[in-house]
């Protein structure tokens, strides 16, 4: 598409005819789709007011009683994506190395690592947290194992990237004094990847309190516990509250990190 | 001959910073009583719970089959509506096309609050609200991705040349025109690609919004793995598993496309 989209304006004026075929097909897919989503545009505008009146549910008194608990189970939160960020750097550190085509022992060892990562992170975190908490039982273990597991397959491959970036001048420089295969990685790329890294590792511990906040959902832990049974049990005084704790807390921490990356990078 | 003494080695704060994050890990696993410990000993339970799941049973494959198709169908709305709000917000949220400055802001707080939920939040909430089924997750997921993406196409009107939009300003456009004639043409590439990527990724968001009761194939995996039924657990990981796979190769090979 991206020579049609430059020939714009076409002769006859109308968009060229890959475009109109493409939004065409698009526009097919979605009819054919909407059954299915059960997207209908009246059911759509009347739930608009069944809307309407649950957010008039929310406008209550907060209940400040349970500001203490909240500020625990935000704390839990926090201490999650903290873990499984730890883990997941040091778990993809070696990843990296080998997923990355020029620092890899073998390229069908860059391959095969390739693909285990794409699949540690084609599933969300919430999946893993299921199966892990029936392995392990209920607690934030499960929800640091499901996080780190997931994280390993973004961060490993983040790192595999920025790995091939990388200059080669020191990488034959260290190698021309009878560097060893480990001393190249460790004082010719290393270094050069390092800065990026650290940025990509903040990323991901954005990532994962973000993650972290709705797996409480099936017992791994954290926030998500309290905002199931509050909407459950109706408690709209502590919603409100919750959702304005998840809100701090994402913001204040994507505000630190972006500070943080600013002086790294 | 004596030589001038070596300057002082530059300290390296390398080691004090692993050591800081090293301690911190320590206290927080302490803390939040994490047995990392108790996992290293129970290697061999994990390894046969592992293998429950060792042999898949697709008995039920046109079920999950269906139930996928739903998943699939709940990524393409939301990412169809997420579309929509993000064309819509943007103008509105980018610098150079704002009204005004207090609009600027007010719609950037606006995104950045709805960015900050999550997904399955909005997904509770609005099955709350309107019941179960698959609409309340259509319209999260198109909501949270509607505001991401009303973010990112700001920041992509942004980065537009100032003189395409003073060329149609001059001829005497008011905000809606230049939004229609110079902003959403200008942006045509960013939009298509960004779209695709928030494809991608509600159809994985989509897999688990059937924990909440906002369809897919959410609902079938929790059932399963509660009644032990880890066989059928395993057929509905390995199709959720190769959809997204497929999903993914399809969306890496459109978005070269399009760039």
């Amino acid at each position: 598409m991206a020579g049609t989209v430059a020939m714009w304006p076409t002769r006859s004026g109308w968009p060229p005819a890959g475009a109109l075929a493409a939004g065409a097909a698009i526009l097919a897919l979605l009819a054919v789709a909407a059954p299915a989503a059960e997207f209908d545009p009246v059911r759509v505008i009347d739930s608009l007011g069944a809307m309407a009146d649950f957010a008039g549910h929310l406008l209550v008194a907060p209940d400040w009683s349970y500001l203490p608990d909240l500020a625990t189970k935000m704390l839990e939160t926090l201490a999650m994506a903290f873990l499984a960020t730890v883990i997941a750097a040091v778990l993809s550190l070696p990843l990296g190395i080998l997923a990355a085509r020029n620092a890899t022992p073998h390229v069908a060892i860059s391959h095969l690592t390739r693909q285990l990562l794409s699949v540690m992170r084609a599933l969300p975190e919430l999946m893993w947290a299921l199966v892990f908490v029936s392995a392990v039982g209920l607690g934030p273990l499960p929800g640091v194992m499901a996080l780190a597991f997931v994280a390993t397959g973004f961060l490993g491959k983040f790192f595999a990237e920025t790995i091939e970036a990388v200059d080669t001048g020191p990488v034959e420089g260290v190698a021309a004094h009878g560097a060893g295969w480990l001393q190249v990685r460790r004082y010719a790329i290393l270094p050069q990847v390092a800065p990026d890294f650290i940025g990509i590792v903040l990323y991901i511990l954005d990532h994962n309190l973000r993650a972290a906040t709705v797996l409480g959902l099936v017992g791994a832990g954290g926030i998500g516990y309290d905002m199931v049974m509050s909407m459950r049990l109706f408690q709209y005084d502590r919603i409100g509250l919750i959702a304005l704790a998840i809100y701090v807390a994402v913001t204040v921490l994507d505000r630190a990190s972006d500070q943080l990356r600013r002086r790294v990078i | 001959m004596t030589l001038p003494p070596l300057p002082k080695k530059p300290f390296n704060p390398t080691p004090v910073w692993v050591a800081l994050v090293a301690a911190l890990f320590y206290v927080v696993a302490v803390e939040l009583d994490v047995g990392f410990g108790e996992l290293a000993w129970g290697a061999r339970d994990m390894v046969e719970f592992m293998s429950r799941f060792s042999s898949p049973d697709f008995s039920d494959i046109g079920r999950y089959a269906r139930l996928m198709g739903e998943t699939l169908a709940i990524g393409l709305w939301g990412t169809a509506l997420a579309v929509v709000i993000g064309m819509l917000a943007a103008p509105f949220a980018a610098r150079n096309l704002s009204p005004s400055p207090v609009v600027y802001r007010v719609t950037r707080e606006v995104l950045n609050l709805v960015r900050a939920m999550p997904d399955l939040l909005l997904a509770l909430i609005f099955v709350a609200a309107i019941g179960l089924g698959p609409l309340p997750g259509v319209l999260a997921l198109g909501l949270h991705t509607g505001a991401f993406l009303g973010k990112f196409y700001a920041e992509c009107l942004e980065r537009v040349d100032r003189g395409t939009y003073e060329a149609v300003r001059a001829s005497g456009a008011n905000f809606l025109q230049v939004t229609v004639w110079a902003g959403w043409p200008s942006i045509l590439q960013e939009l298509v690609s960004y779209a695709i990527y928030v494809l991608d990724r509600n159809v994985r968001m989509a897999v688990v919004l059937g924990l909440v009761g906002a369809g897919g194939v959410g609902i079938a995996l929790t059932t399963t793995l509660r009644l032990f039924e880890y066989n059928r657990a395993s057929a509905l990981i390995l199709v959720v598993l190769a959809t997204i796979l497929a999903i993914d190769y399809l969306s890496a090979w459109l978005r070269a496309k399009v760039r």
